[in-house]
């Protein structure tokens, strides 16, 4: 219930901001909600149900592409090309998911790796998706209906991850998690529900590919495919909570916040920084930023070297 | 004439991409930890072969050991002070934390290095010889023989050799080897260590046959992971063979289908692989 309340404040408070603020702070808004979108998705299946998925880029790329494919090539409007987007993606997740699903862990990660890799090389083999050369989408100046646009998308996709930290379908995502076989023995249908956690992931990924795809009217498969962009959503993640509802949000505004500042000197120190964030995260605070809170109250700042002592050899 | 060139472009290729493996391979086998960033090691060796020979003047070859201890400081290094840290925890999170030191690698090569293009370019590089027609690049050839040395020489250390002895006993049991007076600090960070001296031989190598840039460890991670499987964790000669089907596989898919193809191939082998061999028989180190 406090959860829910402070969704909804902070969706609204956040619904307000384009009224006062400018067109550049619109411009890294836009980016921040959007990849909060991508965090809150990947926590579906790499937090909730521990599938370290690298390959959450290919649902965004699909996305993009079935957006982009639709506008220009079939000329539909933007709803249709949205909902093609994520058609594509939920189909790719259902499809993908069925066979790579069956692997655990490392197996898992590095398969979804390669997926990534793979689909990027496909796609721009492709001449109705503008082979190598990229789409040009039509241009539309309306930054406040993007940003709203893309608020609503991450409001819809954090009450979903609530519902999901709530019900019965998450807690059998979480017993997954914890352990595979356990789960399946208490008659978790394990295949059903990894599958449906990924299409879910895949959904709210695509969208905000398409959502990004009209608000930047240009795509080609380097950048809608863009390997770097699973890195910021798994660090995202890590760092603010995975398998949280809150969590992953703080996370990706803290870190598009940090990031945004420091890509103004150097955007490669920009980067580095995220690959120090993980290191130290998986460290220090493997259960993110939210659990600091709570721990700190509770065992003083030794929480903050408990997990060394657990896990050191 | 066409299919056999092909044949022995991917054999010794292949010798190359099971000595990737290889450190990928023994890494996991021991230490239970799938190194992420050993794609990112691979690029850091070969960065480290090409300063020495462009800015040292040393031939590629013998800037080769040189890298290979460099990149065993490193290594050592990374496992003694940072990654025995959490080591026994979930897979989950040696899985992001060797993922978080692939970006930092990567992301210092790309300060230190920039992302242009380097290739080591000794005048011999393009040397090469005619056996029945078939043209066998020196280089190449070269390469397929270090590795197989190479994996001669970790056959070697892990059988016949007490510090060898110690990792395998390790890698068994870790309890049992402590009380038997191994330190298992040592034998991981000593393992991690030899496992990024061959990235940074493979990453010489690498940096020879084709061109280094900083984001190569990505792909070359994957690569290594899928010849590790392929080869299995046991034996390093199984593994240089896992490196030559890749290899072969790659060279084939990219006459018959195009370049295009060469990285969703060895992702289809990959899951093909993996779901014809159980993954249980891997561990047997």
């Amino acid at each position: 219930m406090i959860r829910l309340a402070i969704i909804l404040v902070g969706a609204a408070i956040l619904a307000c901001l384009p009224f006062f603020t400018g067109a550049v702070f619109m411009q890294f808004a836009i980016n921040a909600l959007i990849l909060a979108v991508l965090t809150q998705s990947w926590n579906i299946i790499g937090g909730f149900t521990g599938y370290v998925s690298f390959g959450n880029s290919t649902f965004y790329g699909l996305g993009i592409y079935g957006t982009a494919v639709a506008m220009v090539k079939f000329s539909l409007p933007f709803a249709v090309g949205l909902g093609c987007g994520a058609v594509l993606a939920v189909l790719a997740a259902l499809l993908i998911g069925i066979p790579i699903l069956r692997l655990r862990g490392p197996y898992f990660a590095i398969a979804t790796l390669g997926l990534a890799a793979a689909t990027g090389a496909l796609v721009s083999t492709i001449d109705l998706a503008g082979a190598n050369t990229g789409l040009v989408l039509p241009l539309v100046r309306a930054d406040t209906m993007f940003y709203e646009l893309a608020l609503g998308l991450l409001l819809v996709c954090t009450l979903t991850v609530l519902w999901i930290a709530t019900s019965r379908f998450g807690a059998g995502l979480v017993a997954i998690r914890e352990d595979e076989d356990a789960a399946a023995t208490m008659g978790v249908n394990t295949t059903a529900y990894k599958v449906i956690a990924l299409m879910m992931s895949a959904f709210f990924t695509a969208i905000a590919g398409g959502i990004y795809a009209y608000w930047i009217s240009f795509i080609d498969p380097s950048s809608a495919f863009d390997p770097t962009l699973n890195v910021r959503m798994v660090i995202m993640a890590v760092f603010g909570g995975p398998g949280t509802v809150l969590g992953p949000l703080a996370g990706s505004f803290i870190l598009s916040a940090v990031y945004e500042v420091l890509s103004s000197w150097i955007s490669t120190a920009a980067a580095l920084l995220f690959g120090i964030v993980i290191v130290l995260a998986v460290i220090f605070t493997p259960r993110g930023i939210a659990d600091v809170l709570v721990g700190v109250r509770r065992h003083g700042w030794r929480y903050l070297t408990r997990n060394i002592r657990e896990n050191r050899l | 004439m066409l299919l056999v060139q092909i044949l022995v472009n991917g054999v010794l290729l292949g010798g190359l991409y099971g000595l990737m493996g290889l450190g990928m391979a023994l890494v996991w086998g021991v230490l239970n930890v799938v190194n992420l960033a050993h794609g990112a090691l691979i690029m850091l060796g070969g960065y480290l072969t090409y300063y020495l020979f462009t800015g040292l003047g040393i031939d590629p070859f013998v800037a080769l050991p040189i890298a290979a201890l460099g990149m065993f400081v490193i290594g050592y290094c990374l496992q003694r002070f940072i990654l025995n840290l959490i080591v026994r925890s979930a897979m989950l999170n040696t899985l992001l934390i060797t993922f978080g030191l692939s970006v930092v690698i990567t992301y210092l090569a790309q300060l230190l290095f920039s992302a242009d293009f380097r290739t080591i370019n000794p005048t011999y590089s393009g040397a090469n010889f005619a056996v029945a027609g078939i043209t066998i690049p020196v280089v190449s050839l070269a390469a397929f023989v270090i590795a197989f040395v190479l994996a001669g020489a970790v056959w070697w250390l892990l059988n016949e050799m007490t510090i060898g002895r110690a990792i395998r006993a390790t890698a068994q049991n870790l309890t049992a080897a402590r009380l038997y007076g191994v330190d298992p600090r040592n034998i991981y960070a000593l393992t991690f260590g030899i496992g990024a001296a061959l990235a940074g031989v493979a990453g010489g190598l690498f940096g020879i046959l084709t061109h280094l840039t900083p984001y190569v460890g990505a792909t070359l991670t994957a690569k290594s992971f899928v010849i590790a499987i392929i080869g299995g964790l046991s034996n390093p000669f199984k593994v240089i063979l896992g490196g030559i089907v890749i290899g072969v596989a790659e060279q084939l898919a990219s006459l018959y289908l195009g370049p295009t193809y060469i990285d969703v191939i060895s992702f289809g082998l990959l899951v093909v692989v993996l779901v014809v061999r159980p993954a249980r028989s891997l561990r047997a180190a």
